[in-house]
């Protein structure tokens, strides 16, 4: 590879390169590629044409209800069918978000689920989660499902140390046979080969997925075999070069071109133990897996999923289109789980309080001329949240002036000048200079200082609207 | 009736906490006489209740000196029809 420096002059001129190709601002930015990927696997290069994810049918499934439910105290079953009901609308008619899967073990599980699947949405479609014992297959049968998930741990932790087969061929064998029972009830098998990331791959891992896909030559194609990878403790790596078994890209290439699991019948889930769980999952997407298993706000076992609302921005991201999904009930569905005592971080990317909230009145003065350019796209379309300010010392008459624009909701023309609002700017400087402040200032503090000191905008603005509610 | 000057002199100081008497035309807004950025919207919103007028707001806001405050309020009351 050339080390040769190169020049870089000057391209003066007065009209901005906005980038807007890239950065249109009504969608999420766009993902973009020069070119093919290169990586080593087994000594040999091998290409791969990120180009192809805007063709290719990549997909979100949900674990909401199961592995986001096992960090929390159980829903109820209305809880469940709400968040159902919003999942379908936000995934939109093309299924985006595919699939999701549910217990079947209490019967508030299986009340939810037969209340889901009355409400006759397509999307997603419900299915099943259960051990790989036989016993458990009963329950599958019962509820009528077309497709389950089935545990079979793959890493000798597990095998050994937790589920105590005295041997791997034990160990698959028994696994084999609930795969079996899956099909002589015309049941469709997902295998959840857990703690992958740390699995003997050759020794165990593909041999076991090699007689997987055997059994599934049997079965006509919507019955075959599919293999969920789970990186039980986040140890899975995005990084070009990395060693397997903690190589994403090298993991799924192995399975999808050697072990030859189709890529619509891979599917990764994740786990946010090393603050990888976001990218690994897009890296799985990236390299031939269709899959991408989410929680909603990434609420999982320990440090959670990949975020449901995160590959959906990442989707159309690398979609450059919306594809039919409704992002705006993104935002409903974080104010019901707040309402039903989820807790959402005020700086969580998308639905935190704060996440399109800035602080430093410079920022503020930048947003105030164009919300662009302190916004990640237009938040009030895609989210219906609108950019904020949030007003402390650092706010100046910019802050104060953006806030009271937000507040009387106005644009364009009719935005009120900074000049305007100089007594409330006074007065929040006030509350630090003169008086020692150390905490912002709540958007009801700032109502109430905007009728006292702005009457005239209050007036011509609020009036009516106080005047309908008394 | 004090002149323009006079009436500028005499904002300024009174939203800068200044004595009039030390505040000259060549004097900076904001390194001289020490106007902070609150402080520099209170003296634009100051002059526009003083002389009845309405400014353009980046533009008032970049005017740098008081000497060139008292020739931009002129311009902008001689086209507002504003007495002086």
């Amino acid at each position: 590879m050339s080390e040769q420096r190169e020049s870089f002059p000057l391209v003066d001129t007065s009209q901005p390169n906005l980038l807007e190709e890239m950065f249109d601002y009504s969608l999420p930015p766009k993902i973009c590629f020069d070119g093919p990927i290169v990586e080593y696997v087994d000594g040999q290069p091998v290409q791969f044409d990120p180009q192809t994810l805007r063709s290719r049918d990549i997909f979100i499934t949900d674990t909401t209800f199961r592995d986001g439910q096992q960090a929390r105290p159980p829903y109820t079953a209305d809880q469940m069918v709400r968040i159902y009901d919003l999942l379908g609308q936000l995934g939109g008619p093309k299924g985006i978000i595919r699939q999701t899967e549910f217990f079947l073990y209490t019967h508030n599980d299986r009340l939810a689920l037969d209340r889901c699947r009355e409400l006759g949405h397509r999307y997603p479609e419900c299915t099943g989660w259960i051990r790989a014992v036989e016993g458990d297959f009963e329950l599958v049968k019962q509820m009528g499902l077309k497709e389950t998930g089935m545990l079979t741990s793959c890493s000798d932790y597990h095998i050994f140390e937790k589920l105590k087969f005295k041997s791997r061929k034990e160990c698959m064998d028994a696994y084999c046979r609930v795969v079996d029972e899956a099909y002589e009830n015309s049941v469709r098998p997902r295998c959840h080969l857990e703690d992958i990331t740390r699995a003997d791959l050759d020794g165990f891992v593909f041999p076991f997925v090699e007689r997987l896909m055997r059994m599934s030559e049997q079965v006509p194609e919507h019955m075959k075999v599919k293999i969920r990878m789970c990186d039980t403790m986040g140890f899975g790596l995005s990084f070009p070069g990395a060693s397997l078994p903690r190589s994403i890209p090298k993991l799924i290439y192995k399975m999808n071109k050697q072990v030859g699991v189709p890529s619509h019948r891979l599917e990764w889930h994740g786990h946010n133990d090393f603050h990888k769980v976001h990218i690994n999952g897009v890296t799985a997407w990236l390299y031939g897996c269709d899959a991408l298993n989410t929680t909603l706000f990434g609420y999982g076992e320990r440090t959670g999923n990949p975020p449901l609302e995160g590959a959906v921005f990442e989707y159309i991201g690398i979609k450059h289109d919306l594809c039919g999904i409704r992002t705006e009930v993104i935002t409903e569905l974080a104010e019901y789980m707040q309402s039903i005592g989820f807790p959402i971080a005020e700086n969580y990317p998308f639905v935190g309080r704060n996440f399109n909230t800035t602080r430093a009145g410079i920022h503020a003065g930048g947003l105030r001329q164009d919300e662009r350019i302190y916004n990640i796209f237009d938040t009030t379309k895609l989210l219906r949240r609108p950019p904020r300010v949030a007003i402390t010392d650092k706010s100046g008459a910019d802050g104060v002036a953006l806030w009271v624009n937000e507040y009387f909701r106005l644009d364009g023309r009719e935005k009120i000048s900074k000049i305007k609002c100089h007594k409330v700017a006074r007065w929040v400087m006030d509350q630090y200079e003169k008086h020692g402040r150390m905490s912002a200032i709540s958007d009801e503090e700032m109502e109430a200082k905007v009728k006292e000191l702005m009457p005239h905008y209050w007036n011509k603005y609020k009036g009516g609207a106080e005047a309908s509610k008394t | 009736m004090a002149s323009i000057q006079e009436r500028v002199i005499a904002v300024t100081a009174r939203v800068l906490q200044l004595d009039p008497r030390e505040i000259s035309l060549e004097d900076s807004f904001t390194t001289d006489l020490g106007a902070e950025s609150v402080q520099s919207v209170e003296l634009v919103a100051s002059f526009e209740e003083e002389f009845g007028i309405e400014m353009d707001e980046d533009a008032a806001l970049s005017v740098p000196t008081v000497g060139e405050a008292v020739a931009f309020i002129t311009e902008v009351c001689k086209q507002q029809g504003k007495p002086l």
